[in-house]
């Protein structure tokens, strides 16, 4: 009877399995070309994925729903609000089970192009093209940064670039200058220590903020083509001197520079923000979408608020004029229905007003507009960090989305063991070296 | 005939368990034998490819064994330390106190995994957290460090966050099964002139033994379901020193795009925790106790 049962359960379980294998090899069906041109009809229902949950940014789209069903009624705008933590998983469980939204939010790099090459996301080109009406607001260089195969996929939003953050009042008490080199951000360390500061604040719990540091110092050491070729599983050598630098210089700036030192793994980024903005740390590494959060506490205010650039290390074998960055924009699933509304909504969030809106306080967001952002739009520090990320001779998008996954996965691990003193540079390397081989 | 006509009446029940427990598990295993890219939605079949790559993945069997060192001191803890605990509050003889003892042991069970994670992320923050600020104030600032940020620290941190949890909720379930211990017996063992030690191991001890086996298999098997403290507290990190199968699981599927393997370790994990629910049902079918 029990081997009778065994022999049952068993054929169930093959069955199932060949019913599932059945699928092996088949690409997904292919959905209807979504029609981004034809005249919108406004009614029905549109859903929104954004990555704007949570205080000041939230209201943004919330207030742009509202305005857009007033002036047409029969629409309703369904928003799901999402943090730059929850977003990845929404986004990947919503492609799992085919359920994406009409319009939802995209980083740059591998992030985007696997929802091109899995022909999720709508070709844009005939709307968004640099030569067509919305193409012309955008800069050109953040509509090249969702462009693949010269198709123009995703609409830019704002743009982003990493800055080293530093408090005026800090320096001026320690009696130093913006550092010129790495070295010398490096020495300055010692003198802020003095003065009562913490040196640089940095919170590593999540594991992507140390890849910023990497990143941008890759950036500096390593020429710009063997880095992208080293993106690529299937061209990446990874054997080049400049990404032991950039991990030996990362370490020396987190022993060096921090108070947590191989203990950073156990602080949160926004802990580390709010030491900054408390008055507490001199120099905070931030993204320019947190410039005006920054500054909005009680002892750090806007004119006591510098940036400046990540230092070049002396002797850098890469491009020092790079910055580390990238848009931020929305894509429109190729399978909706409400492709041309979808379309039309977000020719309506990124209409010159509204553009202005997101760049100045309290959303503080550079929109990728041209003459969305100018001194009087925008805060200080905003206008002069999209000044310089527009100056910069190229942008190093997020080590977490510019390469496959896995190898990004072994990035964020090797960081975490290079600053807790698990693993050496070059056993991190090492790792990041198989992780390619294996993605292959 | 009439045999069909009451079958009918269990069917909707098979249907429904059939449909949200058994299925999915049958489905599970047929993707662990898929490479599955969930952007164009292709699936290829790779049999147990996955199968294979779990037994060589280090980080596989490093969860593994984050496992077992849970489950290990979860026994420890939650169940010896709790009998004993639970033994000593029943033996206050003010029926006040030993109320008030419960339910001081059993709050913190009462807070959800999730929060006391979070309570306790703060309480081992090494600039702010109140475990190093105490350590100072006693002399003994030389220990204090990112109790979650270092890979020698950071999964004792976790489990002893999950001890204090859990503790309270295993306390309470034996304080149950010592009151229900004819008080006789214990009137008996103090005739034979017994003392406290004793009457533990020769009275309590063996009179609990099915809660004991019960509470002991169902410890090791919430131990190999260990998700939400560990994704609060470290998220798997530093260097996935503190990855659980569950948390290597998930971290495969949402953030390597891996669902093939990821339903592979979801397997692997399905067979464990089967494992020990037969064993738990065979143990509490041979060890009743009867008076």
């Amino acid at each position: 009877m029990r081997s009778r049962a065994l022999t049952t359960l068993a054929a169930l379980v093959g069955t199932s399995v060949l019913t599932l294998a059945g699928c092996a090899g088949e690409p997904a069906q292919a959905p209807p070309a979504a029609d981004v041109a034809a005249t919108p009809e406004f009614s029905g229902t549109l859903s929104v994925l954004t990555k704007f949950a949570g205080e000041p940014l939230s209201p943004y789209f919330e207030k742009l729903a509202a305005e857009y069903q007033r002036a047409h009624p029969e629409v309703k705008v369904e928003l799901i609000q999402e943090t730059d933590q929850s977003i990845k998983d929404k986004l990947k469980t919503l492609t799992a089970s085919n359920a994406l939204p009409d319009v939802f939010f995209t980083w740059t790099g591998n992030w985007a192009e696997n929802y091109v090459r899995g022909g999720r996301a709508a070709d844009l080109t005939k709307v968004i093209g640099p030569d067509t009406p919305w193409g012309r607001t955008f800069s050109q260089a953040s509509l090249s940064a969702f462009a693949y195969d010269g198709k123009f996929y995703g609409i830019p939003l704002y743009n982003n670039g990493k800055f080293m953050g530093y408090n005026k009042d800090a320096f001026a008490k320690a009696g130093i200058e913006v550092p010129k080199t790495f070295e010398e951000l490096i020495g300055s360390c010692a003198t802020l220590r003095k003065a009562g500061y913490e040196p640089i604040t940095f919170g590593n719990k999540d594991g992507w903020p140390a890849l910023h540091y990497l990143q941008q110092l890759f950036a500096y050491n390593v020429p710009p083509d063997t880095l992208r070729a080293d993106f690529a599983p299937a061209t990446a050598k990874l054997d080049h001197p400049g990404y032991v630098a950039s991990l030996k210089q990362f370490k020396t700036l987190v022993d060096q520079c921090t108070d947590t030192r191989e203990g950073t793994n156990g602080v949160l980024y926004s802990s580390a923000q709010e030491a900054f903005s408390n008055g507490k740390a001199a120099m905070y590494y931030q993204e320019i979408l947190e410039f005006d959060n920054a500054t909005s506490g009680k002892v750090v205010k806007p004119d006591d608020f510098g940036i400046f650039p990540l230092p070049v290390p002396q002797g850098a074998a890469g491009d020092p004029k790079v910055i580390e960055g990238a848009p931020e924009g929305y894509l429109i699933n190729a399978a909706s229905p409400r492709a041309a509304l979808a379309v039309d909504f977000m020719k309506f969030v990124t209409n010159p007003d509204n553009a202005k809106t997101l760049s100045a306080p309290p959303y503080g967001q550079p929109s990728t507009v041209v003459g969305a952002v100018t001194p009087e739009t925008s805060s200080k520090a905003v206008y002069e960090g999209i000044d310089l990320v527009n100056k910069a001779s190229g942008l190093a998008i997020w080590l977490d989305t510019v390469t496959v996954p896995e190898v990004a996965d072994a990035w964020l691990s090797g960081g975490e063991a290079l600053i807790s003193g698990g693993k050496t540079p070059e056993q991190v390397l090492d790792s990041v070296r198989q992780a390619s081989a294996s993605a292959r | 005939m009439r045999a069909i006509i009451r079958l009918t009446w269990v069917v909707p029940a098979l249907v429904l368990v059939g449909v949200f427990v058994y299925l999915p598990l049958v489905q599970n295993f047929g993707f662990s034998t898929l490479e599955w890219d969930i952007y164009s939605g292709s699936r290829e079949y790779v049999g147990l490819d996955n199968y294979r790559k779990l037994l060589g993945d280090p980080v596989f069997w490093s969860s593994f064994g984050n496992n077992l060192l849970y489950a290990a001191i979860s026994v420890a803890v939650q169940v010896f330390g709790a009998l004993v605990l639970a033994a000593l509050i029943e033996s206050v003889r003010s029926e006040r106190w030993r109320r008030g003892l419960r339910v001081v042991y059993f709050i913190p069970s009462a807070i959800s995994l999730t929060v006391a994670g979070l309570l306790f992320y703060f309480l081992y923050e090494p600039n702010l957290g109140v475990l190093n600020h105490a350590l100072e104030a006693a002399g003994l600032g030389h220990l204090a460090q990112a109790w979650l940020g270092q890979e020698d620290t950071a999964m004792l941190a976790v489990i002893a966050m999950s001890q204090w949890q859990g503790f309270g909720y295993s306390t309470l379930l034996f304080a149950v099964a010592i009151q229900r211990i004819p008080s006789e017996i214990y009137g008996a063992a103090a005739i034979d002139g017994t003392g406290p030690v004793r009457r533990f191991f020769s009275v309590t001890l063996p009179l609990v033994r099915e809660m004991t086996g019960l509470m002991t298999m169902v410890t090791i098997s919430g131990a190999f379901q260990v998700f939400n403290e560990v994704m609060v507290m470290t998220g798997g990190g530093p260097d996935n020193s503190t990855q659980v199968l569950g948390t290597w699981l998930y971290r495969s599927g949402f953030v390597r795009n891996d669902f093939g393997y990821a339903a592979a370790i979801a397997t692997v994990l399905f067979v464990i925790t089967l494992a020990v629910a037969l064993a738990q049902l065979w143990v509490t079918s041979r060890r009743r106790v009867e008076w």
